[in-house]
């Protein structure tokens, strides 16, 4: 709280922020921004919980080297009463500026409301992923119902946080203005200009380099698998729960079509569709009581009423209870989560079908429709994993390319 | 070796056991059709039934056999509808056809109605059969 200068004393570059906690805080934004761009396509639910986790775990972090890291790294060092706060922001408009060596106090406010929010950001994010995906740390604690007040908590503290985050950059920039400095590039390069009193720190690089190196282990854990999977044998980041077969249900309903798991519909729609045999979709079945009687059974033990993965709650959820319906590809939830799919997609000979949901997603066998379990067969769009193989199955080619 | 021999044996059990119930689904049917007052049964009228095409009145669209199950018996087919890949009809490419006869009468039941609008006869089945299991 006593490294303040004036600017006419003799100054020399000083080392203020160590290594980790620039690691920290570039590690931050980009998972923040990774997060941030993932959250609502579905089929990337792994890249954003794998940047959550990460999030999370540099805040963990960050609250560690906020008591045992380096001078300016240190909660104590910048933690102002707000009547501090308000002479500094008053000194800004006046003669009595303050330059500030580590944080100033409307800085160390906005970092602690940073650390804050971002905390109930990635522990709501974990009671969603528990909650509405069953997966994470906290899988199953909290149920369905339940976990749409942790999506909103998540969700508000998300744009609170994106809100925030923009009031500290504007902090730094008008901060950078007024004093004439790049505190950007002091955030890269971490000296300052500062005077004969102001202690340097040490770079820390050990420290820095373990959470290098645990965040780059981690994202061989995580992504590893793609590099690894084919075509016969995708690879499924989430692997839902496993869910009771049949084998009369998948001999009868699989022999024209994919058998759709009954979790995909209630068991008031199983009931009717069976009822209704001798017209089914406009064919007769020609099923004998015995098979409609075990087929029936399995269908309602398992039908979406029962809610056992996030699909089947949905599903049940957006029908309403006047309603009975036989087209999966009919209910509300269906309907809206695949809008955007156009009809050239449709028609393509890959998948030419909306029954055929296996084409895209790639647990439709086993009915638990993970997030990041679909892929729809060709799609021009870039994809990362098949451009990272490229260069890793012609590694002689690229290096030729180094060493002209 | 004994492990070897007693799977060896199970496979030759297996197998002969398959081929009997081959040809004794399609016979044990077509003795039913004969008791029924058809016969005699003759591949050619088979064959032609096949391949025959029915307009079907609701969709306006012109169905056979072959509409699902291709031209070429020895090869995949595939549902009109869903598009599901059907297996080869011969058995010659697919040692599974026509040894259930359960089987059977369900996709009679259903394919028939399917492409004629109507049950097939006795006599057309037992055509059919006799069409299809020398393929």
């Amino acid at each position: 709280m006593t490294t303040t200068t004036q600017q006419t004393t003799e100054t020399r570059p000083v080392l203020v922020w160590d290594l980790p906690t620039r690691s920290f805080h570039w590690l931050l934004v980009t998972t923040f921004a990774i997060a941030w761009l993932t959250h609502e396509d579905n089929r990337y639910l792994d890249v954003h919980t794998f940047a959550g986790y990460t999030f999370l775990g540099l805040l963990l972090f960050r609250l560690v080297w906020g008591v045992i890291g380096s001078h300016y790294a240190r909660f104590q060092q910048f933690s102002y009463s707000f009547a501090e706060v308000i002479a500094y922001l008053k000194g800004l408009f006046g003669q009595d500026m303050r330059r500030y060596i580590g944080h100033n106090p409307a800085g160390a406010w906005a970092i602690f409301a940073l650390i804050g929010f971002g905390l109930v950001l990635a522990v709501s994010g974990l009671f969603v992923l528990g909650g509405e995906e069953r997966h994470g740390l906290l899988a199953g604690i909290v149920s369905f119902d339940q976990s749409v007040i942790f999506r909103e908590t998540h969700e508000i503290t998300a744009y609170a946080l994106l809100g925030l985050a923009g009031f500290h950059l504007l902090g730094v920039i008008s901060e950078s203005l007024l004093h004439r400095e790049n505190l950007v590039g002091a955030m890269f390069r971490g000296s300052k200009q500062a005077d004969i009193e102001s202690p340097a720190v040490r770079p820390h690089r050990l420290v820095a380099a373990a959470i290098l190196s645990l965040f780059a282990a981690y994202v061989v854990a995580t992504f590893g698998g793609y590099l690894t999977a084919t075509q016969d044998k995708p690879y499924l980041p989430f692997k839902g729960p496993q869910l009771a077969k049949s084998q009369v249900w998948q001999d009868a309903c699989g022999e024209c079509h994919l058998a759709f798991h009954p979790s995909l519909l209630p068991a008031r729609s199983w009931e009717m569709m069976l009822k209704q045999q001798d017209n089914h979709f406009g064919e007769d079945l020609f099923l004998e009581k015995g098979t409609i009687i075990e087929l029936l059974a399995y269908a309602k033990a398992y039908s979406a009423d029962h809610k056992q993965t996030e699909v089947a709650w949905r599903m049940n959820r957006s029908i309403p209870i006047t309603k009975t319906p036989l087209r999966i590809t009919k209910v509300d939830y269906w309907v809206k989560k695949h809008h955007e799919i156009n009809d050239a997609v449709w028609k393509r000979d890959s998948i030419k079908s909306r029954t055929n949901c296996a084409a895209c997603h790639q647990d439709a066998k086993q009915g638990t429709f993970e997030d990041a379990g679909m892929r729809i067969p060709g799609d021009n769009s870039f994809d990362a994993i098949t451009w990272l193989r490229s260069i890793l199955d012609k590694p002689s080619t690229q290096q030729q390319g180094v060493q002209r | 070796m004994k492990i070897g021999f007693d799977k060896l044996t199970a496979v030759l059990i297996f197998m002969v056991l398959a081929s009997q119930a081959q040809a004794g689904a399609v016979d044990t049917l077509q003795q039913q059709y004969t008791a029924a007052g058809a016969g005699p049964f003759s591949a050619a009228a088979g064959e032609q039934r096949w391949k025959e095409t029915h307009l079907d009145a609701k969709s306006g669209k012109q169905r056979s056999c072959q509409t699902c199950h291709t031209k070429d018996l020895t090869k995949s087919g595939k549902h009109a509808r869903t598009g599901k890949v059907i297996d080869p009809m011969a058995p010659s490419a697919n040692t599974e056809r026509f040894t259930q006869v359960r089987d059977i009468k369900k996709w009679f039941k259903r394919n028939c109605k399917w492409v004629l609008g109507r049950e097939c006869t006795a006599q057309e089945k037992g055509d059919f059969l006799e069409y299809l299991k020398g393929q």
